[in-house]
């Protein structure tokens, strides 16, 4: 049964919380650091290695320096939000149950044209690949769907399937609004809070910051003494910290190209050497993982003989 | 025997790639249709469908039945079977216990070199049902799949998760376990108008219950007809016609499995956007048909194929017009962003964008397309000047928004912002030019400055790659320099330029920033006349005609391309396959005779047949060398044609080998006369003729 259409933003991501809640998700909390997506938060990065089973939901804050357009432009942001769901092992159903959440939103399948179009997501800086689609609600993309193959360059196994709303985009549509700034994030004793109440500043004075303003000679060292950093605590086997090295410098050379102080040819070894980081990190969750036993394996399987 | 019967096979999927659909379709059903055949269950018929959601494979007319079949088993010879005694010796004796008769009931075989013990038996077919589940595992193992993937916690392998199987024969559901999956009978209509599953009664009415009860146009050409009828009608209806291409269409077709068409509007104002970028946004990312009005004027209006029919095509409609706004409000936004700076303007940022590591910055290339392009300038009769000022601005629509949006647009944006710039017309359209062809069958640059610029910039690009010693591997092309070499020929031979092709890559070469390996030239010349033999190919040249040809090495294209075509007249006339066969033998006798000398002594000739070869060679000479001069090779041939009965009146009367020395030397240099003379344009001794 098609649900009736949350009203405000905030509504959006109750609906969604609740209904991936229902599904067993565990709903955590947007990660305190800045990221480029929803996939960089460790509840997915990290939980989609080795064989953990593993169920979560969340909003996550995502920045896209290059992406600000100084609040001009209705489209686009630097900072906007990702609805992400991580199921591991990814159900044989998640598309079924996918189309029940947008059901859950509002959107009857039979009034609008719901589908899956290939697109195979890949990182190169998480060093990550995987095989799927962007879901088109008449011909826009609102979601993208994705297989994990590989993360930090080790094959999945299990396989986690991860799904990742585009929340202003939907919640446009849910309003049919043309701009973003128009959408009512939710509604006070003076009337509807727009999205632009909240952030056409912080888009303006961030977009300064990102083109103009950030410190690019502070900044290379900076990536400099995260990825030293990171190395020992990898070395150290403190995956989790190592990995808050590998969001900073990740960031921090997103930083550096929205100020284009970085060549063509410089940007790739970049990459790489964020991609490395993001792989040692990989490895050292995986023996930490190992070394406590894989402790989720046994509660699965615990709940499993529990059950029959 | 029982009438044969329908078999049917569908993997049914999650959302399959679309621009990959119809070849796996096309592989399943080939492997379907080989397997069975290879297999005695030969059918009448194999069909094969495919949609978004599944493949699936019928095949009509399917024996039921293997035929049996006779199995021969070879054991010892008679010799090694029998004792001095006649009796059966231990090989003997084991054969028989293998074969699980006795020694007697054996058979005999015999060969030329001998008879042998045989063990003969009819083995029984396997019925079609014990056959085909193994069969099609096979077949589905041997997909060439484009990109393989593992979903769950299975270990299988496809290029989607695999949800259902269904594998019957006729009304019979067939026992059988394909990716993972157990074969029954239930298949799967459209997501949204039927998502229960959909139980097939028989193979036979697969397409029928999928279209009548599953809202699923299960046949890939059917749907695909469909969508064009519904263009056509909707674009019609629109007071318009639609711009549509084959590629479009196949990746519609695989998108949707109930296809609805719908018209949507966008604001006018974009129409003051270039068409092709407009063209671009509909159909490349969001696969719409844009309209064109009776003038070909695009139409503020395009044609999008649902997969529903909507309960509110309204609301679909009024989806797809938001998608494409933001879209070509952007377009709008490079449009007049872009123009605020010229293109030469742009071209100091040239130095900051790296062409190759080793081979320097965008800049850099530029400078040395423009040196090699000034040196064609006079063959092509253009401007060196324009030509200068195009190759420098060439590569800066790269630099524009437009272009870093829509990199399909390079060359075309050029063109555009050239014109607005004032640039001359001649450089504008050049930009674009340079280019062409893009693909196989795409037109040459129509002018000599784009001529001129589009060779210059290949020849640069192959060149420099060469010399970092990344040229072309197996499947590996990375820099694309097969497609560039075969424009670079195109370019020189369908625009008709006298180029030495040699000379241009030496020069090419010598203006690399690397030090490049000595011979790098050739390496180069030898890698595109290999693409030439592959564009002759595709022409239907025979091998042996391009091999006749490339043993001259001519160096200009041109030249290799007008003595190809006499070679191919010359091998239409009567007299060819001899004077083929007669240099083949004149070569045999060269090389058996090692030192000839220059020159043969008219005056030595003392047979009839050899003075009047002689004499007509000495002819056939004088008319044939204005026409080499002037590339007229087919005149050429035709005279050298006229000298078959002097060649085979010499070689059936006269004796070559001699046991005079003199003579002997004066004959063979007669014949390496005549071989010179035919070498002048190609080998013909490596044409077919019999010797």
């Amino acid at each position: 049964m098609t649900a009736e259409s949350p009203e405000t933003f905030q509504d959006l991501i109750s609906a969604l919380q609740r209904f991936w809640s229902d599904q067993g998700c565990t709903v955590l909390q947007s990660y305190d650091m800045e990221m480029g997506a929803g996939t960089n938060h460790p509840a997915t990065f990290l939980r989609a290695i080795g064989p953990e089973p593993w169920r979560a939901a969340y909003v996550q804050a995502s920045r896209r320096p290059t992406d600000g357009r100084y609040g001009d432009n209705p489209n686009r942001l630097q900072h906007y939000y990702q609805f992400q769901v991580l199921l591991k092992p990814s159900p044989l159903d998640i598309q079924e149950v996918y189309l029940a959440s947008l059901s859950a939103l509002g959107i009857d399948p039979l009034v609008h044209d719901i589908r899956f179009v290939e697109d195979n997501w890949e990182s190169p800086t998480l060093g990550a690949r995987g095989v799927g689609w962007e879901v088109w609600l008449n011909g826009m993309e609102v979601t993208q769907f994705t297989y994990f193959q590989q993360v930090g360059g080790l094959e999945c196994r299990p396989v986690s399937g991860e799904i990742a709303y585009g929340l202003e985009r939907i919640a446009m549509y849910l309003q049919g609004r043309d701009s973003i700034y128009d959408l009512h994030w939710g509604r006070s004793v003076h009337g509807p809070v727009t999205y632009g109440d909240i952030f056409h500043q912080n888009e303006v004075e961030q977009s300064q910051f990102n083109f103009e303003l950030a410190d690019t000679d502070a900044l290379f060292p900076w990536f400099d003494a995260c990825e030293a950093q990171c190395r020992a605590l990898t070395a150290a086997g403190l995956a989790l910290p190592a990995y808050e090295q590998v969001l900073k410098a990740s960031h921090t050379f997103n930083l550096l190209d929205a100020r284009h102080a970085i060549s063509v040819t410089e940007r790739q070894r970049y990459i790489l050497r964020i991609r490395q980081l993001a792989q040692a990190t990989a490895e050292a969750y995986y023996a930490g993982r190992e070394a406590l036993g894989f402790p989720l394996l046994d509660a699965a399987s615990a709940a499993e003989s529990v059950g029959t | 025997m029982s009438p044969p019967a329908t078999l049917l096979l569908e993997i049914g999927t999650e959302e399959l790639p679309p621009k990959s659909l119809r070849r796996l379709s096309d592989a399943l059903t080939a492997g379907i249709r080989e397997s069975l055949e290879s297999n005695g269950l030969g059918a009448d018929a194999v069909i094969g469908f495919c949609s978004p959601r599944r493949l699936a494979v019928q095949a009509q007319g399917v024996p039921l039945r293997q035929p049996d079949r006779e199995v021969e088993r070879k054991g010892p010879s008679l010799k090694a079977a029998f004792d001095a005694a006649g009796a059966p010796t231990k090989a003997a004796l084991g054969f028989a216990r293998s074969c699980g008769v006795e020694v007697g009931e054996l058979g005999r075989v015999e060969s030329g070199k001998g008879t042998w013990l045989v063990y003969r038996t009819q083995q029984p077919g396997g019925n079609v049902q014990s056959v085909v589940p193994d069969l099609a595992a096979q077949v589905l193992a041997a997909l060439p799949l484009p990109k393989r993937m593992r979903w769950s916690d299975l270990d299988t392998e496809f290029v989607r998760p695999v949800h259902w199987v269904v594998l019957m024969l006729d009304a019979e559901v067939l026992d059988a376990q394909l990716l993972g999956v157990r074969a029954g009978n239930l298949t799967r209509g459209h997501r949204a108008h039927a998502p229960e599953p959909l139980s097939i009664a028989h193979a036979g009415q697969y397409a029928q219950i999928l279209e009548q009860q599953g809202h699923v146009i299960a046949d890939f050409s059917r749907r695909r007809a469909r969508i064009a009828g519904q263009v056509e009608q909707q674009a019609a209806a629109a007071g318009g016609r639609a711009l549509s291409n084959d590629a479009l269409l196949d990746e519609v077709t695989a998108l949707v499995e109930w296809p609805v068409a719908l018209v949507g509007d966008f604001e006018p104002q974009y129409l003051r956007v270039p068409p092709e970028v407009l063209i671009c946004t509909m159909q490349g990312n969001q696969k719409y048909f844009p309209l064109l009005d009776g003038n070909g004027k695009l139409m503020p209006k395009f044609i999008a194929i649902a997969n529903l029919e909507s309960r509110d095509p309204q609301r679909v409609r009024a989806g797809n017009e938001r998608v494409i706004r933001p879209r070509l409000a952007d377009a709008g936004f490079f449009w007049d962003q872009d123009r605020k700076q010229t293109l030469a303007a742009r071209e100091s940022e040239l130095a900051g964008v790296v062409f190759q590591e080793q081979l320097g910055n965008l800049a850099d290339k530029s400078a040395r397309v423009a040196k090699l392009g000034e040196r064609l300038a006079g063959t092509l009769d253009c401007d060196p000047a324009l030509l200068r000022r195009a190759a420098h601005i060439a590569k800066c629509d790269l630099l524009t928004e437009m272009v870093g949006e829509f990199p399909e647009l390079q060359g075309t944006m050029g063109r555009y912002y050239a014109i607005n710039d004032g640039e001359p017309q001649a450089v504008a359209a050049a930009l674009e030019e340079q280019y062409l062809p893009r693909f196989a069958g795409d037109a040459i640059p129509a002018s000599p400055l784009g001529r001129a610029l589009g060779l210059a910039e290949r020849l640069d690009t192959l060149a420099g790659i060469f010399a970092i010693g990344q040229r072309p591997s197996g499947e590996k092309d990375p820099f694309a320099l097969r497609r560039a070499a075969l424009a670079a020929l195109r370019i020189t031979i369908e625009g008709e330029l006298p180029l030495d092709l040699l000379a241009l890559i030496e020069q090419a070469v010598a203006a690399q920033p690397v030090d490049a390996q000595p011979g790098l030239a050739d390496e180069v010349f030898d890698f595109m006349m290999e693409r030439l033999r592959a564009y002759y190919q595709g022409q239907g040249v025979g091998t042996l005609h391009f091999e006749a040809v490339l043993a001259r090495r001519p160096r200009a294209p041109l030249d290799f391309h007008r003595r190809l075509q006499a070679v191919v007249a010359f091998t239409e006339l009567p007299e060819a396959h001899s004077l083929a066969a007669a240099n083949k033998r004149i070569r045999n006798i060269l090389r058996q005779a090692g030192q000839v000398p220059e020159a043969f002594a008219a005056e030595r000739l003392c047979e009839p047949a050899e003075r009047r070869l002689a004499e007509q060679l000495r002819r056939v000479e004088r008319t044939a060398t204005p026409l080499f001069e002037r590339q007229d090779y087919r005149s050429a041939l035709n005279e050298m044609a006229s000298l078959r009965d002097a060649v085979d009146g010499f070689f059936d009367e006269v004796l070559v080998m001699d046991e005079d020395r003199t003579l002997r030397a004066n004959r063979i240099a007669l014949l390496n006369s005549l071989s010179r003379l035919f070498l002048q344009i190609a080998d013909v001794s490596l044409l077919p003729g019999e010797t």
